[in-house]
């Protein structure tokens, strides 16, 4: 196996211990917002992973797939925080 | 040669972005957790675009991977700033060990 | 006519010299373009075109370097089982004015790590920033006002 196959396998690998180790928090929590930051972090790592595994795959189409999650990821944060940000006042 | 860049890129970026899942269940309140995670969405995924864009040498993935990192950069800090505020509004508690609040006892206490 | 436009007009003359229409040449002639009108600047007169550019590439690099020594800190933190953190929140008075320096500012304060931008005061002439690594509030206020925001004003007027 080259390089480049072993670096794959490896952050793949890292990416989803990560991904095991953010859900941790998703779960404990304590406060809402603790959440929305582990969900926002999940999605980046979505990201990093749809990049390695279009090397894995030997294709490219899955980049679009990570600007469309890029974008959401934002757009979710921003209203969860706008609902939050909303609650503090009432 | 090309590959090997390309590997490191992905490991390097792949690291940081695992020290922050470490960040995130290690810190002891909101806003340290925010400052340790606001960076695996902008330099681990930064890295690791770019060892894509390095190992496909296309310029279709390069925009692409451009157009992620220049979008990550601009809204992570955004998406940090009201998260921030409004647990800080929400009375989130911060960390016992917190040296100084400054914001708390600001004279104007109206919180928009 | 002003020095950008010419500036791309030299671009696309570089590109048809050269034979080739992609965005590599059309990169490569913005950057011999830039330092042909940077040599014949005298006689563009005054222009704020030729010493904004270096600024804006230097506060870039100047950005970059903050935000890997500062991961490094943090992610030095996170590895080690000991708390070396001395968090804070801190008020920063702010000299930067107009809305697109205030946003750029709390941005760039946010994206280094250790540090994040909680509020700007009803004012606008107070930020109130999250800081890991707060040994002594002066101190802190001083490095931010000095290294960042110094920076930022230079390119930003």
């Amino acid at each position: 196996m080259s390089f480049i196959e072993w670096s794959v396998y490896i952050s793949v690998i890292i990416i989803g211990l990560s991904i095991l180790v953010i859900f941790l928090r998703l779960v404990i929590g304590p406060s809402i917002e603790d959440r929305i930051v582990a969900l926002d972090l999940l999605s980046a790592n979505a990201i990093a992973f749809i990049a390695v595994y279009s090397i894995q795959k030997n294709t490219t189409t899955f980049l679009d797939v990570g600007i469309i999650v890029a974008l959401l990821a934002f757009l979710g944060t921003v209203a969860f925080a706008y609902y939050l940000g909303r609650r503090g006042k009432e | 040669m090309i590959e090997i860049l390309s590997g490191i890129f992905l490991l390097l970026g792949t690291l940081f972005i695992l020290l922050s899942a470490i960040g995130i269940l290690k810190m002891p309140d909101l806003y340290t957790r925010m400052s340790a995670t606001t960076k695996a969405s902008t330099l681990g995924i930064g890295l690791v675009l770019i060892g894509t864009s390095v190992y496909w040498q296309d310029f279709g993935i390069a925009s692409r991977a451009l157009a992620i990192i220049v979008f990550l950069f601009l809204t992570a800090p955004v998406a940090a700033h009201i998260i921030g505020r409004a647990a800080y509004f929400g009375k989130v508690p911060l960390w016992e060990k917190t040296k100084i609040d400054e914001f708390g006892k600001r004279p104007d206490d109206v919180g928009d | 006519m002003n020095p950008f436009l010419f500036n791309i007009l030299l671009a696309i003359a570089w590109m048809m010299l050269v034979g080739e229409i992609t965005a590599g040449t059309f990169a490569a002639g913005m950057v011999v373009a830039y330092l042909i009108l940077w040599f014949s600047r005298s006689a563009w007169g005054e222009s704020r075109y030729f010493s904004k550019i270096p600024l804006v590439i230097m506060f870039v690099l100047y950005f970059f370097k903050e935000l890997i020594i500062a991961n490094l800190k943090v992610a030095f933190d996170i590895v080690t089982p000991k708390d070396y953190m001395e968090p804070g929140v801190i008020a920063v008075p702010l000299d930067v004015e107009t809305d697109i320096e205030i946003t750029l500012f709390a941005n760039f304060v946010t994206l280094t790590p250790g540090t994040l931008s909680i509020d700007v005061s009803p004012d606008r002439k107070t930020l109130y920033v999250h800081a890991l690594y707060v040994k002594d509030a002066d101190r802190f206020r001083n490095e931010l006002k000095n290294g960042l925001e110094k920076r930022l004003i230079e390119v930003m007027r």
